[in-house]
């Protein structure tokens, strides 16, 4: 099957206001940055008891959506499957550049900017993840770049063996990333489980990422995108929610049933915003609704659905972000079993964090960046094919067509992508 | 200079100097390494019937004598060693206790392990201690401490008392260190002068792995505890009375 790629022509008056509205945004992120290293990190929202915040949360979201696309780049390579041949390129660069805006979160979010270029590499120490991991992510990134080169210049053998080691290595580089939070002696961070469920919630945002990049690339250029092929990457997202949530679940049972860890789980699943987050957040909007619309046959086959599907997960899997870093650092450690600190000058109960405007535009700020790097990818890089076809590979995916052009026949309402 | 050349120096430039920065930040020498030696290793013992609820020398003291930061926000304020009240859970009347607590110094140090620039180590005395100027303040350390011992210097500490000790820029995290510098000219920490001057007496540091020196006496003979001793942290600081 060839396939024709072509850029964007990226004249218009849009694009243009596009790039520049980005730039601004990455001004603001960059200005905030400046005032941090100026004034001191306490321009965030962050505290002695609450040492990390958005920056973090917004590294391992980055992180996650880097191997959730990669995955779904690498099914072509590794199972030779055709109808995702289309899509190869755009994830892999979408991979290389949300690697980047984690990197750059978490390089912004450090003390002492100036000294992270040198001394991570001068003093490397193997027994921290927070050493091990950017090695893993540089490797990563580069990669990624000589996967993206494989696929462009359409080396058949060498793509499959490429797409395999990304696979692979997103794997190590989601679960290095679990273990930033897994291997430290904290309450509720000191689980195995969790380099497995951040790796599950990483492939359910990074497919529900693919399908609204593809979906609204696809309509804004105006090119032909087969139905068919946005129900097919419905199916797989809905598989990762399902993964996902089981993993999450049995987490979260583990350190309730747990006596030590009961009174830590029970405040953060049960009591105050955190609960809102979970239970709202990340369990109805962000896995069950999304799940039952994708299984569903009349809305999981149904593109509106399905976008607005990936939509409310990607949401759910920012909530699940969230709550991997903050309850456990707003939740005490136990330092006293069976006595409670009544009076100290540090603040010794739990405490609350709250974002600081700074923080957002930094956050932002990188977001834009990379957003301006996709934006100029698509015009001076041949990412984008001219249309994406399924060609009826499987059973499963002629099945599939055959629905979807019943679906239309019956609801002349449906859209056509 | 013309374009080719123009290249290979700025290539150079560009190569060279984070090059040049590494060997410089790998030379670099330790701060108060000189009197580190594993003839000793350095513990101390908190006697909690001596230590009188509403006394604050050492705090006052360590303050003095580190430039330890007091910004007059609980967020962000910084405490080498800091006071707290506990009691019995859910028991309003039981007894309270008031003890102070500081850095453990502990043998298997959570908070060394995670460095990722070995900023915070463990000394060959056993004492741990960050090097301000090499921590990348990535805060990792405030993670892993088990004890909230950990501190930041979120903002720039406008106090500087003691000029003999430096004081810390922002951005870089910071902890007691046993006043390592102190320890390292025969006197003892400020905190066990303060508390001796006070009268009280209640703080004492020593040699652990000399069975003679004061401390591992006042261990041998009497019941002592270290704070969650069942992380396995092993902390060197131990509490008669807890
Ligand atoms: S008490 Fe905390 S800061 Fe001190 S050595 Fe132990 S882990 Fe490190
Ligand atoms: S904040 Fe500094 S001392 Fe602490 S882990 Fe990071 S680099 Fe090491």
């Amino acid at each position: 099957m060839e396939i024709d790629y072509e850029p964007i022509a990226g004249r218009s008056t849009g694009y243009y206001l596009l790039l520049t509205a980005l730039l601004v945004l990455v001004a603001a992120g960059v200005t905030a940055t400046v005032l941090m290293i100026a004034y001191g990190i306490h321009l965030s929202g962050m505290t002695n008891r609450v040492p990390w915040g958005l920056q973090i949360v917004m590294a391992i979201f980055y992180i996650g959506l880097s191997a959730g696309s990669l995955v779904v780049s690498g099914l072509y390579g590794i199972f030779g499957k055709l109808e995702y041949k289309p899509f190869a390129r755009i994830a892999a660069f979408l991979a290389m550049l949300f690697l980047i805006a984690g990197l750059l979160s978490i390089v912004t979010d450090q003390g002492r900017i100036d000294r992270v270029f040198v001394q991570p590499f001068a003093h490397f120490n193997a027994t921290s993840m927070f050493s091990i991991n950017p090695a893993l992510y540089m490797g990563h990134i580069m990669i990624c770049i000589f996967y993206m080169w494989a696929l462009f210049k359409e080396k058949g053998r060498l793509t499959k063996v490429t797409s395999v080691t990304v696979v692979l290595w997103a794997l190590c580089v989601h679960t290095g990333t679990g273990a930033i939070f897994a291997f430290t002696p904290r309450e509720l961070y000191n689980t195995a489980l969790l380099p497995p469920s951040f790796v599950a919630a990483a492939l359910s945002s990074g497919a529900a990422l693919m399908i609204l990049v593809l979906v609204s690339l696809f309509r804004i250029t105006r090119r032909h995108l087969d139905v068919a092929l946005v129900i097919w990457l419905g199916r797989l997202l809905a598989v990762f929610i399902i993964v996902a949530m089981y993993v999450i679940l049995i987490e979260n049972a583990h350190r309730f049933y747990l006596i030590e860890s009961r009174e830590a789980t029970s405040y953060y699943l049960f009591k105050g915003y955190h609960a809102v987050l979970f239970w709202g957040g990340l369990i109805v909007v962000g896995s069950v609704v999304p799940a039952v619309l994708l299984f569903r046959r009349r809305t999981g086959t149904s593109v509106p659905w399905i976008v607005f599907s990936s939509v409310l997960v990607v949401v759910g899997v920012l909530c699940e972000r969230y709550l991997i870093v903050l309850p456990g650092l707003e939740h005490p450690p136990n330092l006293f079993p069976g006595m409670e600190i009544i009076a100290s000058a540090l603040d010794e109960g739990i405490v609350t964090y709250s974002i600081s405007l700074l923080e957002i535009l930094q956050a932002l700020g990188v977001l834009s960046l990379i957003g301006f790097m996709f934006v100029l990818g698509l015009k001076y890089l041949p990412l984008l094919p001219t249309e994406a076809r399924a060609h009826g590979q499987s059973q499963m995916l002629k099945d599939l067509i055959a629905r979807a052009t019943a679906n239309a026949e019956a609801e002349p309402t449906s859209p056509a992508v | 200079m013309d374009r080719r050349e123009f290249l290979k120096t700025g290539g150079l430039f560009l190569v060279g100097t984070p090059c040049v920065y590494g060997l410089m930040a790998m030379a670099a020498p330790r701060p108060h390494e000189a009197g580190a030696t594993d003839a000793r290793r350095w513990g101390m013992v908190i006697d909690l019937n001596r230590c009188p609820a509403d006394c604050s020398a050492c705090l006052e003291a360590c303050r003095r004598e580190n430039n330890v930061a007091v910004h007059g926000d609980r967020r962000w304020d910084i405490h080498w060693i800091r006071k707290v009240t506990i009691r019995k859970k859910h028991e309003a009347d039981a007894p309270t206790r008031t003890l102070p607590l500081l850095c453990n110094h502990c043998d298997h140090p959570p908070c060394a392990q995670v460095c990722p620039v070995q900023a915070t180590y463990k000394r060959a005395d056993g004492i741990v201690i960050v090097d301000h100027h090499r921590c990348i303040g990535c805060r990792y350390c405030l993670i892993a401490c088990p004890y909230n011992a950990r501190y930041f210097n979120y903002r720039e500490n406008d106090e500087w008392p003691n000029k003999a000790y430096p004081k810390r820029s922002h951005g870089v995290a910071e902890s007691c260190n046993f006043c390592a510098h102190r320890l390292d000219q025969g006197r003892p920490p400020a905190c066990v002068e303060a508390c001796r001057d006070s009268g009280a007496g209640a703080l004492k540091v020593g040699d652990l792995d000399d069975p003679d020196s004061e401390i591992s006496r006042l261990i041998a003979d009497n019941s002592v505890k270290r704070i969650r001793e069942d992380l396995g942290t092993e902390p060197k600081v131990y509490y008669i009375g807890l």
